[in-house]
């Protein structure tokens, strides 16, 4: 090869990786940096205002439905991440370390419903949970109930449930990932120094896949907590609503923009702290 | 001897349809240092393993002070093991790792602290308790390993290659000391190596296998200097083998033709080696030794070639030495003399250095 074909070369590789770069900056940078400007603006007259106001924020801060709604979503990502992390450890150590044959499949199986649009997915419970729904059929037709229950669907629990359908995947990818990457050897030197399976799991096994948990509990939390569209379909009334469905009738509906940047960019901030915590968690759990 | 600490029965291991153990029946002494050695895929780490209870065996018995403990789980057994590597807790100190076994097993806080405190003296390493595995070299991590497993006093340790890890001048280091330790606390080590050096060099009794069989078992000099099969004089140490025909048996001497030339060697006591059959003779180079062509020789057997390498060893040199039918023989450098390839020479050895083998 000569050299100057050499050079060709490496320009090309340097522009190949300056495309997922440009790609960030246009998607992603340049959007954020816009939303943080927006949040300062204001709208007057029913026009869209450049300025700096930090009025957005005060309001955010002063009017209770913020604050509470911000609480409201958290509370629900926690319980999915709950659900999501009861779910999705015992499936993660049964494929690590039982499925022998058919880890495989079981893995596929897991991972195939992410290939299926999300809304079909919340669309499904709707069918499940609906006042004619499958849940209610069966319920009627052991005779536990007499007439259909209307509180299945368009609650807070129906969009719990859908969001830990959803996410439990993201949460079991991270923990399967440190289990497997445990050495069976130290199972064995736990087994050989006389603690038994269950006293195994308990000192070895467990500690070392925390890591993962970690990860995993944090893709269920940030993901449910800025969801929207589960609690719009199953949510029903205004009070299961999430953060997310407020910036996004900001947005819309009451055509306040820098209101609703003013939301989204409290919730970025809210997002990004939380994962540079459990970074740093989880990095401390590496060195120790 | 008295009853066997240990002992193996008709021991089988199956993995599917590959045969890892085959039958295999031992006696282990109390306070012995047995080594099981081999090349890789003989058994021997099955074998270690079924002791330890990790795998189920197939058939057989694993009789330990006279009862069947192979339908025990590990942790009912009163064996500890200490890993190829190490197997270390990452997330738990040195002095967690160390005492871990006596927390599962229920000794009492202040109890446990001291003896984990001895147990790291005695492997030098009183000073690193609080360090994690990760922060420790790997001759410190070995050592905590053996620590870990010496501090529950078990009758029976298992090593799975413990010092296949560390570099050269280290492992001849902890060979010494393990044998220092092992004799000091009179415990019994099953010791799994591929190293033949680290087996002759640290073994009361050395069982080498092959092919999930026992091929000799026997101390370190009876495997050295009698063995059994050609196999076992190839494995263990270096040795010249001689392929040619048996051509008269006496009392006492076997004569051998190697294609034109004759050579002599004691008739193996009891081996039943027909004449006319096909075997082996073997030699250690250090009973070789090599002069000028037409030299008057002291010994009986001597073999005409020419020197084909010289190879320099540090204490001498070995002098590679190809006969006419294209054999090579390696003779460790004796006399003043030097030699050079192309040199016409004769080898010689005394009958008495020589070992008939069946193929």
């Amino acid at each position: 090869m000569t050299s100057s074909s050499a050079a060709t070369r490496r320009r090309l590789l340097r522009l190949g990786a300056l495309l997922p770069l440009a790609w960030a900056v246009v998607l992603l940078f340049v959007p954020y940096a816009f939303l943080l400007v927006q949040s300062f603006w204001r709208v007057a007259g029913g026009v869209l205002t450049p300025g700096f106001t930090l009025d957005n924020y005060r309001r955010l801060i002063g009017t209770s439905l913020y604050p509470r709604t911000i609480l409201y979503s958290a509370e629900t990502a926690l319980w999915v991440t709950g659900f999501a992390l009861l779910l999705a450890y015992p499936l993660a150590y049964l494929l690590a370390f039982k499925a022998r044959r058919h880890r495989d499949l079981l893995y596929f199986a897991v991972i195939i419903p992410l290939w299926v649009s999300y809304v079909v997915r919340a669309y499904a419970w709707k069918i499940i949970l609906g006042q004619h729904g499958i849940l209610n059929g069966l319920l009627l037709s052991l005779g536990l109930i007499h007439e259909p229950l209307s509180v299945l669907l368009y609650s807070r629990w129906a969009v719990v449930v859908a969001l830990t359908h959803i996410y439990t995947p993201f949460a079991l990818m991270p923990i399967f990932a440190v289990l497997e990457a445990i050495p069976p050897s130290l199972k064995e030197a736990s087994q050989d120094l006389y603690a038994g399976r269950w006293r195994t799991f308990l000192h070895v096994t467990l500690p070392l896949s925390l890591p993962g948990v970690l990860a995993g509990a944090t893709f269920a939390f940030v993901l449910s907590m800025g969801d929207f569209l589960a609690p719009q379909l199953l949510g029903g009334n205004d009070s299961a609503l999430m953060v997310s469905n407020l910036v996004w009738s900001l947005f819309g509906v009451a055509y306040n923009w820098p209101l609703g940047a003013a939301v989204a960019v409290v919730m970025l901030g809210l997002t990004l702290g939380l994962l540079t915590l459990t970074g740093a968690a989880e990095r401390r759990g590496q060195t120790r | 001897m008295s009853e066997p600490l240990l002992r193996l029965v008709g021991l089988s291991k199956r993995f599917g349809d590959v045969i890892a153990l085959d039958g295999i029946s031992l006696d282990i002494a109390a306070g012995e240092f047995l080594t099981v050695l081999g090349a890789s895929g003989s058994g021997k780490t099955t074998t270690l393993r079924l002791i330890a209870g990790f795998e189920p065996p197939t058939a057989g018995q694993i009789l330990m002070n006279g009862a069947d403990i192979a339908p025990l789980p590990p942790y009912r057994r009163n064996v500890n093991t200490v890993f190829q590597q190490y197997a270390l807790f990452p997330h738990l100190d040195v002095r967690e790792n160390v005492g871990y076994g006596l927390r599962m097993r229920g000794v009492p806080v202040p109890d446990r602290e001291n003896r984990v405190a001895e147990a790291l003296a005695m492997v030098q390493l009183g000073d690193l308790g609080a360090r994690k595995p990760r922060q420790l070299s790997g001759g410190q991590q070995q050592r905590v390993a053996l620590a870990r497993a010496l501090v529950n006093r078990p009758q029976l340790l298992l090593l799975d290659e413990p010092l296949g890890a560390l570099d050269l001048k280290l492992r001849r280091a902890m060979q010494l000391e393990l044998k220092h330790l092992q004799t000091r606390l009179k415990i019994t080590f099953v010791y799994v190596t591929h190293d033949q050096e680290e087996a002759l060099t640290m073994s009361d009794r050395i069982a080498l296998m092959r092919s999930g069989r026992i091929e000799q078992l026997g101390t370190p000099d009876e495997i050295y200097h009698q063995p059994g099969t050609r196999y076992v004089a190839d494995f263990i140490g270096e040795t010249n083998l001689l392929g040619g025909k048996v051509m008269a048996l006496t009392d006492g001497e076997a004569t051998l033709a190697l294609g034109a030339a004759v050579v002599r060697a004691p008739r193996p006591p009891g081996a039943a080696i027909p004449l006319g059959s096909d075997a082996w003779l073997s030699v250690r180079p250090e009973r070789v030794t090599v002069g000028v062509r037409g030299d008057a020789r002291p010994e009986r057997n001597t073999l005409d070639g020419v020197v084909a390498d010289v190879v320099f060893v540090g204490a001498g040199s070995k002098v590679h030495v190809a006969l006419a039918n294209g054999t090579r023989v390696i003779a460790d450098r004796s006399g003043d003399r030097a030699f050079a390839p192309g040199d016409p020479v004769t080898v010689g050895w005394p009958v008495e250095a020589g070992v008939l083998l069946r193929d």
